[in-house]
């Protein structure tokens, strides 16, 4: 007899509420009341056989018409609906499709805990912790999530109805949040519902509950994983000496260290927020050769090549965006073309992912969960195969979560965990229940479903039409002709319909309350009862109107374009790339040449450039075959502007401003390739830049030189074979002079413990560097007995300073301290690239140029706080003139398009030569960076990095014409003009394709993407939120300067 | 007597006092003029008697005048830089030192005159670089005070001030990033219709007590509404800061109602409603040449066209510079907009008879007969740093001591 009877007696759930109804075993598990029996036997492992359904055994493999046989918790075998063994209990799904019960490998799913919260007074720079955990707060490695799981039916409910059956969860919170756990989704003990303890190690770049300040950068975040990746192996690699106990002066303790180990063969999830963040992720986890698995973002398709690289499968929220509102002239202002290409392409990026053969599941995290199934369709219709799709749900998944011998297929001894939908879920199939476990969970009742229809129902001699509808409330009519009743309160429970109805229309007066039983569970008949308005009552009739039980089609369902309007660029932003320049073959003529060596300016000059190099400077050169003449005469060609201290083209913060001494952080590490400051610098001539640190510690982070290689990666733009460089600052933002009275604590206030400092941590490299080369001299006999010093990448950093391995930029105003810093140089015994800033330079300019110290200034900034009072605008002149090696930076992101206005400046106001002036943003940069063998002036050999001029470079009037770098052609004026044209035609493309398309196209997700400020030297920023204290610097001035 | 002029400023290391009035005629000769009311004319004279200009052209005579041979060097009229806040700031970082922006939202009867420092060590390094008067405007947020006008060259505010029209700044409320937090977004939308609210309440209120005060009815004075009133009578000029297209229509709304016509300080957005700004006899200061796109997609170069287009567009307009001693790279950004489309003389123009036209002050910023003698003297092109060498000053025929800090300390340090 089929539906089982217990199905029918309750019709209150719903399908934000499933309830689990009927056991395959048989018996009433989970008792709503303490007061139920509990049986204390086991129970028969019953045999369930769902029979006459489509079954999808795996993603590559289904069977119509079959049945599926559940034994126990478990899938019992796929067999021909003829061959049922006879004791199974058959319950008939023709018509439905049964598939593995999905999984979602990214979950915060069942776990009760919640971190100590200490209650330190901001800044804070240390927590006492309980237990031998790591010192950072923000690192969970030790946590087993496993321990703390607590199955909970209201918050598996998001998952349960959308055919969820099993996750991967942990507590999402921190940079080392800990090891998941894949668990059912069932409400069962936390005993039976385990899948997998030893689930992947969950990982984030963001400090997430940690109060404490470090760190406060996306850098930093990287710097504090690669510290503990550097611990964990060294714990791995001495916990089994003799020496490791807590008599030895090298011995620490981390129980986080302990869960990681070990180290190569842990499993890794790195969540982040942006496609940036997952490049970055997915590249550090390489630097490690550690296996991990990247969170998406939906923007996976604006670098599909790079990600297809890292080779780690993705996690991929189907997060399509809300359509940006563009009705209002205003409101539309505000929408970036990116914006609206994202709006477009997001539901062609799972397909895409698919066709580069990038593995990836799906998960709810972040998203709207009741919009999933209309979004993975959309997807589905925009070109993701069901077969991948179904894939991305189970067996990639499984993969994922640990659990591929368990669950993701309905092959025999995998758990039966399924799920039941009428017709195909990838098109408009809805799903009826899920199972988990072998118990199955109703979100539709499968009977009272069968029963919506027509019918033809006769009473009093009346013939009508009875309807019957089931939106998210049943509803129904009674029709006659043109008649139309509407049903009042219909309910159906069961095979019995109950409504009333005002039936005066049809000719009888008053309202009549029906009961009626359906025959038969697909309603081919039907008997029942009407109740009059006087009391009287009739026997109502019918049967079933087979011939309009078609479906209604979806009347406004017109297919939707598959097309894109929209291009993609690389960045995909305006003014990205279609495609990115090749090396030219290039004969530049009759130009007037600005060498910025010793040969001065050459007019009437020719300049051959090949395979990315110059090949040779001269006047009348012969065009060699297949080169491209380029005729300038009138025209100037210059060396590429060289800027010694830049902030752009980063994310997630340009200062790692916790610490006084963050030297383990990277600039390197946090390159925005996306940023349209670089195609604007490259604009204004900039070829070569120095990103660098902040100046909010004396020691800041690495530096990092790039070229301005606008479309390519962030990993292409750094500059190769560059020296490494670092930050250093003095004065008033190391001294935390205007961070506010809160910062107050931190060691050094003064500039007397500025150099205090210094000497503290170059003592601390040296004597680490010694432990080191120390212990790297043992034999390997003594090695095995001996602990290894721990690592320590900041001092590592400082250590490489003083082995003339690492060069130094140090931010600087006044001259006490830039002679302090000179003093202290000597007596080290270390070289300075460059005083960047030195705005007191000038009063120095003997001992810098003594000492060989460069200085990049700035060309007239000056008064916007105390330490600048006393700079000059002939700063530049009095350095130069005494054989200082001097350059003019930006550290500005607008000025920096106009450095070679800024160099003019020490033409006006101190006389400087012309030829000077150009070398200060071309050769003496570059010879300060390091790399003046390679770039900043036009000599044969060197990297064809070149800017033509419309007229004399120095002069206001003067707008490049075209950029090369490494002779490709990165910007080109009259292309820059041409993609004006086309980003207009494209926007206004996007806005009316938006505009017309149906409001079911519109809806989405808000954009997460966190709005980065332009950096500056002293932007104290909080890559990471709420837990900081963020303060941002003075903004009386039209610029943020320092 | 020519050479003692144009060396009269070595940089010596003393205060520079202003300049004494004028006490005899002065004559310059043979130079390149840059009139701005009749363009650039060659070769010609300049007569400056009583700090005004009496007579341009050939030949001139003039007993007893001081003569100047000026073959080879340019004379422009002094360039007056509007939208400033020096002489409210000295250092912006030391808060003892910051005079810019009063706390609230509806200040309009404070003025900036009563605290501009003439002896701020700033002024003299932004008067050498051609600058002889700028606008102090204070800063904050809605209804901010008075702007005045003053030249760089005085003792006190007193001889300093020029005799322009009252000018009431008012900061229109804006949200440039709206948050995509759709939350958040709700209070910034909340927060922006208070703020605006406040600004028709506070026009509604003055114009009641304007009402009321031509009706002799006045019961209780409001000082705030008691500054405004010359708005009303148009006596006063309204200084609207505003960039978005959207918040510029609403000022235009209220401007309309009250019947004002208004100078839109900002106007990044200006060039794409001329007819509605042309409707209003609104006029533009732009103060944004040295700025990014502030929409991220546009194009790159746009600040730089900006005012190329105001001028295709006839819409009247003038630079500024939003800045205290950055104030003085304001012929540069002239300069930059010369490069981006706008005409030499236009640009000339929008930093001088423009400048004072949008301020109300008469009789200044042109080289022509009657006018303030207000000039400079240089041996290039003042807009190009290559070749800008400012070499004398003129305010109202007293000669200025362009020596500054910088030169001083540039003197002491070449001697080490």
């Amino acid at each position: 007899m089929l539906p089982p009877p217990y199905l029918l007696d309750d019709k209150t759930k719903m399908i934000n509420n499933p309830v689990t109804r009927y056991s395959a075993l048989g018996l009433l598990l989970f008792s709503q009341t303490a007061l139920a029996k509990t049986p204390l036997t086991q129970g028969n492992e019953a045999l369930t056989a769902l029979t006459g359904a489509t079954i999808h055994i795996s993603p590559e493999e289904q069977v119509e018409n079959a049945t599926l046989l559940v034994k126990g918790k478990k899938i019992y075998g796929v067999v021909d609906n003829d061959d049922i063994p006879k004791h199974a209990l058959v319950l008939d799904l023709a018509g439905y499709t049964l598939y593995p019960g999905f999984i979602d490998p990214y979950a915060d799913y069942g776990i009760e805990f919640k971190y100590p919260k200490p209650d330190n007074k901001p800044p804070v720079y240390e927590v006492k912790q309980l237990g031998a955990k790591s010192g950072n707060t923000a690192i969970h490695a030790e946590k087993d999530w496993v321990d703390y799981i607590s199955p909970n039916k209201a918050a598996a409910a998001k998952w349960v109805n959308n055919g969820f059956t099993s996750v991967q969860s942990a507590k999402l919170d921190g940079i080392f949040q800990g090891r998941g756990v894949t668990l059912s989704l069932s409400e069962k003990p936390a005993n039976e519902v385990i899948y997998q303890s030893q689930g992947k190690h969950f990982m984030s770049f963001h400090k997430g509950s940690s109060i404490m300040d470090y760190p406060n950068s996306l850098m930093g975040s990287m710097a504090l994983i690669r510290q503990t990746f550097a611990d964990t192996l060294w714990y791995q690699n001495n916990k089994d000496k003799d020496d490791f106990n807590a008599s030895s002066p090298a011995f620490v303790m981390n129980s986080a260290w302990g869960n990681l180990v070990p180290l190569e063969q842990q499993q890794f999830i790195f969540a982040t927020d942006n496609l940036n963040s997952q490049l970055r992720a997915g590249h550090l986890m390489q630097e490690h050769s550690l296996s991990a698995t990247l969170l998406g973002n939906g923007k996976e398709y604006a670098r599909l090549n790079e990600l297809k690289g890292i080779n780690a499968p993705v996690i991929l929220p189907l997060n399509f965006p809300k359509a940006p509102d563009v009705s209002d002239r205003d409101a539309e202002r505000q929408v970036t073309l990116e914006q609206l290409r994202h709006w477009e392409r997001a539901p062609f990026n799972p397909a895409l992912l698919a066709s580069e053969a990038i593995p990836f599941a799906l998960t709810l995290h972040d998203t709207d969960a009741k919009a999933f199934w209309k979004r993975l369709r959309l997807a589905v219709d925009m070109g993701l195969s069901k077969e991948d799709a179904l894939a991305a749900l189970t067996t990639e998944a499984a993969q994922i979560a640990g659990v591929s011998e368990l669950a993701g297929k309905l092959e025999k001894g995998y758990i039966a965990d399924i799920v039941v939908a009428k017709g195909d879920l990838f098109e408009d199939g809805e799903i009826y229940s899920v199972w988990m476990q072998g118990d199955e969970t109703i979100l539709k009742p499968r009977a009272e479903q069968a029963l919506i229809g027509e019918y033809q129902i006769s009473f009093n001699g009346l013939e009508l039409d009875l309807v019957l509808e089931q939106g998210k409330k049943l509803s129904g009519v009674l029709s006659g002709g043109e008649q139309e009743i509407k049903l009042s309160k219909p309910v159906l429970k069961g095979q019995r319909l109950s409504f009333s109805a005002d039936l005066t229309e049809a000719g009888v007066e008053g309202v009549g309350r029906f009961v009626i039983w359906f025959d038969d569970n697909k309603g081919s008949s039907l008997h029942g009862q009407l109740t009059d308005a006087k009391g009287a009552i009739t026997p109502v009739a019918g049967t079933r109107n087979t011939s309009s039980t078609a479906e209604d089609e979806d009347k406004d369902s017109k297919p939707l374009p598959t097309e894109l309007v929209g291009r993609l660029t690389s960045p995909n932003v305006a003014y990205g790339l279609s495609s990115l320049p090749s090396a030219e073959k290039l004969h530049i003529k009759n130009a007037t040449v600005w060498t910025s060596e010793a040969e001065g300016v050459l007019e009437n000059a020719d300049v051959l450039i090949k395979d990315g190099e110059i090949q040779e400077v001269g006047q009348s050169l012969r065009t060699p075959s297949g080169y491209k003449v380029l005729d300038a005469e009138g025209k100037h060609l210059t060396a590429g502007i060289v800027d010694e201290h830049s902030h752009i083209a980063i994310n997630g913060g340009t200062n790692e401003g916790s610490d006084a001494i963050t030297s383990e952080v990277r600039i390197g590490d946090i390159l925005d390739p996306d940023a349209i400051a670089i195609y604007r610098s490259l604009s204004g001539g900039v070829t070569t830049a120095q990103l660098l640190h902040g100046s909010a510690n004396p020691i800041g982070g690495q530096a990092q030189l790039i070229k301005l290689r606008w479309g390519e990666d962030a990993s292409s733009l750094k500059f190769k074979g560059a020296p490494s460089a670092i930050k250093f600052a003095l004065g008033e933002n190391v001294k935390q002079s205007n961070w506010g009275d809160q910062f107050t604590t931190r060691f050094p206030q003064t500039r007397m413990g500025v150099e205090s400092l210094f000497r503290d941590a170059f003592d601390a490299a040296m004597e680490h560097d010694k432990a080191r080369t120390d212990y790297d001299k043992l034999r390997r006999s003594s090695q095995r007995k001996t602990l290894e010093p721990k690592p320590d990448l900041r001092l590592q950093a400082v250590a490489e300073i003083l082995k003339d391995q690492r060069d130094i930029h140090i931010h600087s105003y006044v001259q006490s301290e830039i002679l302090m810093f000179l003093q202290l140089a000597e007596e080290y015994n270390f070289d300075i690239a460059a005083f960047t800033h030195v705005l007191e330079g000038y009063k120095l300019a003997d001992e810098l140029a003594a000492q060989g110290a460069g200085a990049s200034t700035f060309s007239d900034w000056w008064a916007y706080k105390f330490e600048v009072y006393d700079a000059i605008p002939q700063n530049a002149c009095l350095m130069n003139d005494k054989g200082v090696l001097t350059s003019i930076n930006s550290d500005d992101y607008e000025m920096q398009r106009r450095l070679n206005q800024e160099a003019a400046k020490s033409v006006m106001y101190c006389g400087m030569s012309e030829t000077d002036a150009l070398n200060m943003i071309t050769i003496n940069p570059a010879k300060q960076l390091g790399v003046g063998d390679k770039v900043g002036s036009i000599k044969e050999g060197k990297q064809a990095d070149l800017v033509l001029w419309d007229t004399h470079p120095l002069s206001v009037y003067a707008k490049t014409q075209a950029v090369w770098v490494d002779g490709k052609r990165y910007f080109d004026r009259t292309r820059n003009q041409q993609e004006t044209r086309l980003l207009g035609e494209e926007r206004a493309a996007l806005i009316q394709k938006l505009l017309a398309s149906p409001a079911s196209r519109k809806q989405g997700e808000l954009p997460a993407d966190k709005l980065e400020p332009e950096w500056h030297c002293d932007t104290h920023y909080n890559a990471w939120g709420e837990n900081s204290h963020i303060h941002s610097g003075h903004n009386h001035s039209s610029h943020n300067h320092h | 007597m020519m050479t003692g002029l144009l060396m009269a400023s070595p940089a010596l290391a003393h205060d520079m006092v202003p300049g004494a009035p004028q006490s005899q005629p002065i004559l310059l000769q043979n130079a390149l003029v840059h009139t701005v009311s009749v363009g650039s004319l060659e070769d010609t004279d300049i007569l400056i008697e009583n700090g005004l200009i009496t007579a341009v052209g050939s030949d001139l005579q003039a007993d007893g005048a001081q003569v100047i041979d000026l073959t080879g060097k340019q004379v422009y009229p002094g360039l007056i830089a509007l939208n400033t806040f020096l002489g409210l700031t000295e250092i912006s970082m030391v808060r003892a030192t910051v005079d810019t922006a009063e706390v609230g939202k509806l200040n309009p009867e404070v003025k900036a005159s009563v605290a501009f420092n003439p002896d701020s060590e700033l002024i003299p390094t932004v008067r050498s670089n051609g600058i002889t008067h700028v606008q102090v405007v204070p800063q904050g947020r809605g209804l901010t005070g008075q702007s005045t006008l003053v030249n760089l060259d005085s003792w006190t505010i007193v001889d300093g001030e020029v005799d322009t029209p009252a000018a009431i700044h008012l900061h229109w409320p804006t949200v440039w990033r709206w948050s995509s937090d759709e939350k958040r977004r709700k209070k910034q939308q909340e927060q922006l219709d208070a703020d605006i609210q406040t600004i028709h309440s506070a026009f509604e209120d003055a114009y009641r007590y304007h009402l009321a005060a031509k009706a002799d009815k006045v019961t209780s004075s409001d000082i705030r509404w008691q500054a405004m009133l010359p708005l009303f009578s148009g006596e006063a000029k309204l200084f609207a800061h505003a960039d978005n297209q959207g918040d510029i229509e609403q000022i235009l709304d209220i401007a309309r109602r009250y019947n004002i016509k208004p100078v839109i300080v900002g106007g990044y957005d200006a060039w794409r409603m001329p007819e509605m700004l042309s409707e209003a006899g609104a006029s533009v200061i732009y103060p944004h040449v040295f700025s990014f796109p502030r929409r991220s997609d546009e194009p790159i170069d746009l600040p730089f066209r900006i005012p190329a287009m105001l001028e295709q567009a006839d819409i009247p307009f003038a630079f500024g510079f939003r800045a205290d001693w950055d104030a003085r790279n304001l012929p540069f950004a002239a300069g930059q907009s010369i490069s981006y489309g706008l005409n030499k003389q236009d640009a000339l123009k929008a930093v001088t008879l423009d400048a004072a036209r949008i301020m109300g002050a008469n009789k200044m910023g042109s080289i022509a007969p009657g006018y303030k003698a207000s000039l400079i003297i240089s041996s290039g092109d003042i807009f190009n740093p290559m070749e800008a060498n400012i070499e004398a000053m003129y305010i109202d025929g007293r000669q200025v001591d362009l020596n500054n800090r910088h030169r001083q300390l540039y003197q002491k340090y070449l001697k080490r």
